[in-house]
């Protein structure tokens, strides 16, 4: 069932996510596109998220948004200084923005990274983890995570465990998507685009989520004809036979990823399935580190739970070679 | 000396005892199972995208002339698929020609043949002496010099299946000369001269019928005309496109009645079979337990002139008629892992509609992977086709009524309960 709107106001807003920034030039929604598409939001009960580009928006533009709930996804370089105060989101892609930011409380940030950038800077994590209250990690080239990649990758999520048991061990209970989501979710959390979700951009059409914008053939629907999602079970969990019986809850599941790797939305390629066990079992390893230092009360949901570290990466149907379960 | 069975070979056994029994002892004809029991990996050689004929129900909508397989790019494929032998566990192997006509390139084909062969035991490979080279061919140049002396050489490792639809109004309905033009000329004549050779060459031999509307009216005399040929098993399929036209599955049912009174009553039964008539077929299936994918797409390896390889040759770019193909590898850089999984995780459940889900006569029904993602609404290899519904329902009252006449023949004659217990003990569960 459909529960946020995501509208992306203008041709030129960067990406938040796994997608590459737009190349495209500046070109602002409509604002009878963006009445329509809002109207709809109210009507359907969705919650809305806008992503901005990195100019200030015309006052006009700032009032209709103001009109509806929403949240707001802004970058880190947008020039409108009270936006970006007020963001729930910040989006950060570079490393030197990300250490000199100065962070809020209660607010996610974003860091979009590679993962050769990641596995480098990794350490420099440390200095940050202890500012900020959230973090999300995305990786900007998971197609390029091989498994020689896999030892390091398990190395630096074990170093930046530590630094999070010693966060909470001075009462500052940071997430790290990549690590504090599994232990802290009770089933799937996945981005469900397609789904949950669905995309207003600038061209009035709607997309299964911003990285679709690509190609105006990705569309599924406009403001005025309303929504045509075809094959719409193929974005639910089950009818996504890895994903369906997988326990890396914290994967983002990025159906745009999927389409990309295994040319179906519903098929994650390996590289997304392999990252995700290995945060997986890093954060087993977490959850053990917090109950063993007896800092568990901190959270209180982390009370009892428990996950097991699986050392295998196989998969079921890469038993077999015949592809049996 | 110890001597180890294989849990294929030990289920191939049973299979073949039950074989054995049904057809000696109670006297039915049971369709022949698949080389090793579909347990071997099956590649496929597009050597050629070019045919004598054009069949009107034929899926291949982009034939042509050009396309040929050269023998660089075959020793490539060969060479890949032998250097990789970890990647390919199956027991055994199944070397497939197809085409177009594969016979077009018999001298190619021998050639690749004969280099599969010196480097499987050069190699010690697994599969040397557990192989087999497979042919589905129209037939024509069946007898010509070069294709003989092919098959003299290979025949203890050798599956030829000639196509022959049946009478010969029914056979040149479709099968044409290409090229025939307003004057269709059918090919039955070319085709029935050989089958005496291939019958003798391979007594065992089957041949495949495709259905269509157009010939719906000619089952059943053509069943009992390939009988009357001598070949024992016929099998057919209707075709999985979309042609079906109202009535079509009234007009089904009504062919495969008269076609059953006849097996049953002339006693065809005992020694012929028909894949039509199954007693397996036509009952709901279980979510959980009977969730497996029914086509083998994924699973075979499918090779064409440029060097691509394919889940199947039904997505190939000539297979096609409104998607862009799905390659998933080549032979220089081998096969992408990730365009394999949604092959080999496919199940039936999350590709099927509700409709099919809660079928109560669901078992038997199939469909064509290639089909699937031709006919789906989006580029999903998730959607299952239901166009051959209301055919598959006909053949299931039809096959009632078949399965209800000659358990009652036999139970009068006394064999009822042994093929009851036949049947239970063959019951095998796949890996």
């Amino acid at each position: 069932m459909l529960k946020y709107l995501i509208v992306q106001l203008d041709d030129s807003a960067p990406s938040f996510c796994h997608y590459p920034d737009s190349e495209r030039e500046p070109k602002l929604i409509p604002l009878d596109t963006l009445r329509k598409g809002l109207l709809r939001s109210m009507k359907e009960n969705l919650t809305v998220q806008f992503i901005y580009p990195d100019y200030e928006l015309p006052n006009e533009y700032a009032a209709l948004i103001d009109s509806v709930y929403h949240a707001d996804i802004v970058s880190v370089k947008s020039e409108n200084s009270g936006l970006l105060a007020g963001a729930e989101v910040i989006v950060i892609n570079s490393l030197e923005n990300l250490e000199n930011f100065k962070f809020a409380e209660g607010k996610a940030y974003v860091w979009r990274t590679s993962i050769s950038d990641f596995l480098k800077n990794n350490g420099k994590l440390s200095m940050i983890l202890p500012r900020i209250d959230r973090l999300n990690v995305v990786f900007t080239d998971v197609a390029n995570f091989n498994d020689s990649l896999k030892v390091n990758y398990a190395k630096a999520l074990d170093k930046l465990a530590e630094v999070i048991v010693a966060e909470y061990d001075r009462q500052h209970p940071v997430q790290l998507n990549l690590l504090t989501d599994r232990i802290l979710l009770d089933e799937m959390n996945n981005c469900n685009a397609g789904d949950e979700c669905i995309t207003l951009c600038p061209d009035g059409r709607y997309y299964i989520c911003p990285a679709f914008y690509s190609d105006s053939k990705n569309a599924v629907g406009d403001v005025n004809n309303g929504l045509n999602v075809k094959n719409p079970q193929l974005y639910r969990i089950n009818h996504a036979p890895i994903c369906r019986t997988c326990d890396a809850w914290q994967c983002r599941r990025c159906v745009w990823l999927n389409r990309n790797l295994t040319l179906e939305v519903n098929t994650p390629g390996r590289q997304q399935c392999v990252m995700t066990h290995l945060e997986r079992n890093a954060s087993a390893r977490l959850l053990e580190n917090l109950r063993n230092n007896k800092i568990l009360g901190l959270t209180k949901v982390l009370y009892g739970r428990t996950l097991l570290y699986l050392p295998g990466l196989l998969f079921g149907f890469e038993k077999c070679g015949r592809g049996c379960k | 000396m110890i001597i180890r069975f294989s849990k294929l070979s030990i289920m191939t056994n049973l299979e073949n005892r039950k074989e054995i029994i049904m057809e000696e002892e109670i006297g039915i004809k049971e369709n022949e199972r698949g080389w090793q029991d579909g347990m071997s990996k099956n590649i496929t050689f597009i050597v050629t995208k070019d045919c004598q004929l054009a069949c009107k129900y034929c899926y291949l909508v982009g034939k042509n002339e050009k396309e040929r397989m050269t023998w660089q790019v075959a020793k490539k494929v060969i060479d890949y698929v032998l250097d990789n032998e970890k990647q390919f566990k199956e027991q055994s192997v199944i070397w497939d020609f197809i085409g177009g006509e594969p016979f077009l390139e018999i001298e190619l084909i021998d050639k690749i043949c004969d280099y599969i062969k010196t480097e499987m035991f050069r190699r010690n490979h697994h599969w040397f002496d557990s192989y087999r080279f497979s042919f589905s061919t129209n037939g024509i140049n069946y007898d010509d010099k070069r294709v003989q002396r092919f098959i003299e050489k290979n025949i203890d490792h050798l599956s030829i299946g000639i196509t022959i639809d049946g009478t010969k109004r029914k056979h040149d309905l479709n099968r044409i000369w290409k090229g025939s033009g307003g004057e269709e000329q059918g090919s039955y004549d070319d085709v029935v001269r050989n089958i005496p050779l291939w019958l003798k060459q391979f007594p065992d031999a089957s041949t495949k019928v495709t259905i269509s509307s157009a010939d719906i009216p000619y089952i059943s005399e053509s069943v009992l005309h390939l009988y009357s040929l001598g070949i024992k098993e016929v099998n057919i399929n209707v075709v999985f496109e979309d042609v079906w036209k109202d009535g079509d599955d009234n007009l089904f049912e009504e062919q495969l009645m008269i076609l059953a009174d006849e097996i049953i009553d002339k006693g065809y039964y005992k020694d012929y079979a028909c894949s039509l008539f199954s007693d397996s077929i036509g009952k709901p299936l279980d979510a959980a337990l009977d969730n497996q994918n029914w086509c083998g797409a994924g699973k075979m390896l499918s090779v064409d002139a440029a060097g691509n390889f394919y889940p199947c040759t039904r997505f190939a770019a000539y297979s096609l008629r409104s998607k862009r193909p799905v390659i998933i590898g080549n032979v220089t850089e081998g096969i992408d892992e990730n365009l394999l999984r949604p092959f080999l995780t496919l199940d039936r459940i999350t590709q099927s509609p509700q409709e099919c889900i809660d079928c109560e006569v669901a078992s038997g029904c199939a469909w064509c992977q290639g089909e699937n993602y031709d006919a789906a609404e989006t580029d999903t290899i998730y959607q299952r086709s239901t166009a051959i519904c209301k055919m598959h329902k006909a053949r299931v009252r039809a096959n009632n009524y078949y399965w209800n006449k000659l358990y009652r023949k036999l139970e009068s004659e006394g064999k009822r309960n042994d093929y009851d217990t036949v049947s239970k003990k063959s019951g095998s569960q796949s890996c």
